[in-house]
């Protein structure tokens, strides 16, 4: 039951609404539909599954005259892409209402209300889509169907020649490892049955997913660890990247998980963040271990010429719309970035314009500049830290002209920067700026992000923990000889918020609460994008080494005051012994007397010289 | 708290800062207006090269302060010691030599500058300073300059021991104490000194040894080491000196070796930005952001 639902009486069906409702011809009821209920309620289920990318891979398939059945929960915009491609669509949906609602929405897609399990077996299909995995596909009502037997009948859905795309979720995903949902179980409505995690039939590893697959007589063709969510995968990554730690489109990967799981995270509280887990599986090679799901294309053997399944290396997409593109390796030392569906129409919000097509470069033997950063902060090596920092303000004050910066790299931050062989170059970015931005702006903009991240991320660094934000962009920029005024560091914050307002489309309101927050960056600051506990303990370990610092000082001050009082009343002593006391008077008339004297004298001297040079030669003296 | 907001005052929280003149030094480097009345400086600067934790037995310390130290070296062992906010800014002499480089037509160095290995206020050598005259005698080719820690300098009988050997004995003068009688030129003097002279000997390894080698000149440890009455012996004590640094150790040194161990003990490649030293220091950013 919801939080709201748990404490209200639940909302009757409203039976005159529905004898009022005109009857849907292409709605039909195969059994086990649910009533009052819906998946489309965030508050009782999961997100349902969208993004570009999806949309791109599900394209590949669809067409005039092929069957799909989309079976379980999608978004809409999924679901409409692949109607109007004209394949006949035929959609499974558990929840009663809300088969009514698209078969009314969409009168040319045929809607099936009920459980997986009442499917007809004798139905195939061309293509059968299973994106939200199997786990909204059993019903209340009626018959369970286990995960296994839910890929099995999906399997079975498939006609010769057919294709399934099934998101299957990793038990061992990142997103759930990092989970911190207190009651999570007992307060989702969706969760009649809490996760079973000693189920040793549902396939574990993708391994498991493609045997369990092949034993229906599928072949995957193929299969892409899923990040940053199962619902919302914005980057897949595919055959040749997977697992080959010495792909040179690796150094890519490693930025596009890194913004795709800040984005995906973004404000949820969290055991720990989790691009730290991530970080370290790339390293080892393990992404497909920590993927949040997998996402497999599989087809069935027939008699027919099927085109092959083609695969993609890296896939990046956004979670909402139709732009997405893929990296991929051109040769053992180049990569090649493609746009595969371009923007639908063009965005521009707070000051930015959305990028429409990615430009990164061609050569990829190099380094991320912020992962090269992160990694000289945590070795304490400033001699490098302060190379790689003078490398690149180089860099940046190069591509501008009087003084401001146009395009993209006015908002890259350290993360978008790739370091080649002949200096840094840009990876590709999502916005760029309408308007031209000052320099000094930029540059510190970049700078102080990298310092909000080392912070408030409990990255090491050699610099103080007791450091805030600002104390840090003021090393970095001094590391190169630059410093930050108040009004270039508060013009930096705004066009940071600026940013994520285009990204994540804040409000006015977010956007001032944002700016305060991050114009407030102490060593006491947790994360403040992804709110993981692990962060806001390391925070507190900061507050408090500075809160025993403060006090020690205190004391010390105490100490300190009593010290100078002292020297300050032995100073005082001195100063009226020489005013008041005849000693004191004595030597201060004997001492003003022999500066007299000896001032005098010299005078005299002087003028004695002057008089007898004259003396010789009238002229001086004219 | 950012540089900005911290109170300007002539006085800093630990008074061994001023030792040396080092924060006057520092001030000059990061060009403060007024480098003889430097502003508090928001830490504990390592005043002398030491094999512990970057502080000094005896001086005054404000748990969690920021601890400023020559190395990296002395960073990590200052961090196994339960130290934190430990900042490598390298020695006030290396940003000495960085201001003021040798001149080229400097006239040719030549006799040998010896430290007999000095006590300090708190804590007085014993062993036969005449014994160590001979030996030095003995290996020294030209004139000897002996330079003496100013209570020693201070003390006619230890001084006369020196003169009567022939040696010119000087002094670098008072470090200060307590925020009073510092002598701000301390390591300009002490560089002018040595830079007269072809080879720096000690009895013992100290910061005089490592400044020599820094700034090109010769440098040997050799002779009875003099141990000091009270020594603690908590990080190796003299022993562990040679054990270490044995490069720097016999009456001739390879000049390389010990140069590059200078290098590495006063942190003449970790020297900061005087932009970003002024960041680290609590000072007050430079107004001026392009230069």
């Amino acid at each position: 039951m919801s939080d709201a639902a748990a404490l209200l009486p639940t909302q009757g069906t409203d039976f005159a609404a529905a004898l009022a409702a005109a009857p849907v011809p292409n709605l039909r009821r195969v059994g086990g539909e649910m009533f009052a209920w819906s998946d489309r309620d965030p508050q009782r289920a999961p997100a349902l599954p969208r993004g570009a990318v999806l949309r791109f891979l599900l394209g590949q398939f669809a067409g005039p005259g092929r069957a799909v059945l989309v079976a379980g929960p999608h978004a809409d915009e999924l679901v409409a892409a692949l109607a109007d491609s004209g394949a006949a669509v035929t959609w499974l949906l558990r929840s009663l209402a809300d088969a009514e609602e698209a078969a009314r929405t969409r009168p040319d897609i045929t809607v099936l209300a009920g459980a997986a399990v009442k499917l007809d077996p004798a139905e195939r299909f061309d293509l059968v889509v299973a994106v939200d995995g199997v786990e909204r596909l059993n019903s209340a009502e009626g018959e369970q169907l286990s995960a296994a037997e839910l890929i099995d009948r999906l399997a079975g859905a498939v006609r010769p020649d057919g294709v399934l795309v099934l998101m299957h979720d990793n038990r061992l995903g990142l997103h759930h490892t990092v989970r911190l949902e207190p009651g999570g179980q007992g307060r989702r409505d969706a969760t009649w049955y809490a996760v079973d995690e000693y189920d040793t039939h549902r396939p574990a590893s993708q391994e498991q997913l493609t045997a369990r697959l092949a034993d229906s007589g599928l072949t995957v063709g193929a299969a892409y660890a899923a990040f940053p969510e199962p619902a919302t995968p914005t980057v897949l990554v595919g055959a040749g990247l997977l697992g080959n730690v010495s792909s040179p489109v690796r150094p890519r990967l490693g930025t596009a998980l890194s913004q795709a799981l800040a984005a995906g995270f973004r404000g949820r509280p969290v055991l720990s963040d989790p691009r730290h887990l991530a970080n370290r599986a790339l390293l080892a090679g393990a992404e497909a271990t920590i993927a949040p799901a997998w996402l497999v294309i599989a087809r069935a053997p027939g008699e027919g010429a099927a085109p092959a399944i083609g695969t993609h290396e890296l896939l990046i997409g956004d979670v909402r719309g139709t732009f997405a593109y893929e990296v991929a390796a051109a040769s053992e030392s180049t990569v090649r970035t493609t746009v595969l569906q371009p923007l639908a129409e063009p965005i521009e919000r707070s000051g930015l314009r959305r990028i429409s097509e990615p430009v990164a470069p061609g050569a990829d033997v190099g380094h991320v500049l912020e992962e090269r950063l992160l990694h000289l902060a945590a070795t304490d090596d400033l001699r490098q830290l302060r190379v790689e920092m003078a490398q690149y303000v180089t860099w940046l004050h190069e591509q501008a002209s009087d003084g401001v910066l146009v395009g993209p790299v006015a908002v890259a931050g350290l993360a978008d920067i790739f370091v080649i062989e002949d200096g840094p170059t840009l990876l590709p970015t999502r916005w760029e700026p309408v308007e031209p931005v000052p320099l000094a702006v930029a540059e510190i903009r970049a700078i102080w992000q990298f310092a909000v991240q080392l912070i408030t991320s409990g990255q090491p660094h050699p610099w103080p923990v007791t450091s805030s934000a600002v104390d840090l962009t003021a090393v970095l920029l001094g590391m190169v000889g630059l410093a930050a005024a108040d009004a270039d560091l508060r013009a930096a914050v705004d066009l940071h918020v600026a940013l994520e307002a285009a990204d994540f489309e804040l409000s006015l309101s977010q956007q001032h609460d944002r700016q305060l927050e991050l114009l407030a960056v102490t060593p006491g600051t947790a994360s403040v994008d992804v709110a993981g506990f692990r962060e806001l303990t390391e925070a507190l370990w900061r507050q408090r080494y500075e809160a025993s610092h403060l006090l020690a000082m205190m004391e010390w001050t105490e100490q300190i005051i009593k010290s100078r009082d002292l020297q300050l009343s032995k100073i005082d002593w001195e100063v009226q012994f020489y005013r008041k006391t005849w000693a004191g008077r004595f030597l201060w008339v004997a001492r003003s007397a022999y500066r007299v004297i000896t001032r005098d004298s010299r005078k005299f001297l002087h003028g004695r010289r002057q008089r007898k040079a004259a003396a010789v030669d009238p002229a001086a003296l004219r | 708290m950012s540089a900005s907001q911290q109170p300007a005052m002539d006085e800093g929280m630990h008074h061994a800062n001023y030792h040396y003149g080092h924060a006057h030094l520092l001030a000059r480097y990061c060009d403060l207006p007024e480098p003889l009345h430097p502003p508090r400086l928001q830490g504990y600067l390592q005043h002398g090269w030491n094999m512990g934790d970057g502080l000094a037995p005896g001086t005054p310390y404000v748990h969690g302060s920021r601890i400023f130290v020559w190395s990296e070296e002395t960073r990590r062992r200052s961090w196994s010691q339960g130290r934190r906010d430990v900042i490598v800014v390298g020695a006030p002499f290396a940003y000495l030599l960085e201001m003021e480089p040798e001149p080229a037509d400097a006239p040719e160095p030549e006799g040998t500058i010896f430290y007999p290995f000095h006590g300090w206020e708190g804590q007085q050598i014993s062993g036969d300073h005449s014994r160590l005259i001979d030996e030095v005698k003995a290996t020294e080719t030209g004139s000897v300059t002996a330079c003496l820690y100013w209570n020693e300098f201070r003390m006619k009988s230890v001084r006369r021991i020196y003169e009567r050997a022939g040696f010119r004995v000087i002094c670098h003068g008072y470090r200060g104490f307590w925020w009073r009688d510092h002598n701000r030129d301390f390591l300009v003097g002490q560089l002018a000194e040595l830079r007269k002279h072809r080879r720096v000997v000690s009895n013992r390894l100290c910061s005089a040894v490592w400044y020599g080698a820094l700034a090109g000149r010769e440098v040997a440890v050799y002779g009875d080491p003099m141990v000091l009455d009270n020594a603690d012996p908590t990080f190796g004590g003299e022993p562990r000196l040679r054990r270490q640094w044995p490069e720097v150790y016999g009456n001739q040194t390879d000049y390389d070796a010990c140069h590059a161990l200078a290098r590495q003990q006063l942190g003449a490649d970790e020297l900061a930005h005087p932009d970003e030293l002024r960041a680290y220091l609590g000072w007050p950013a430079s107004t001026e952001r392009f230069k």
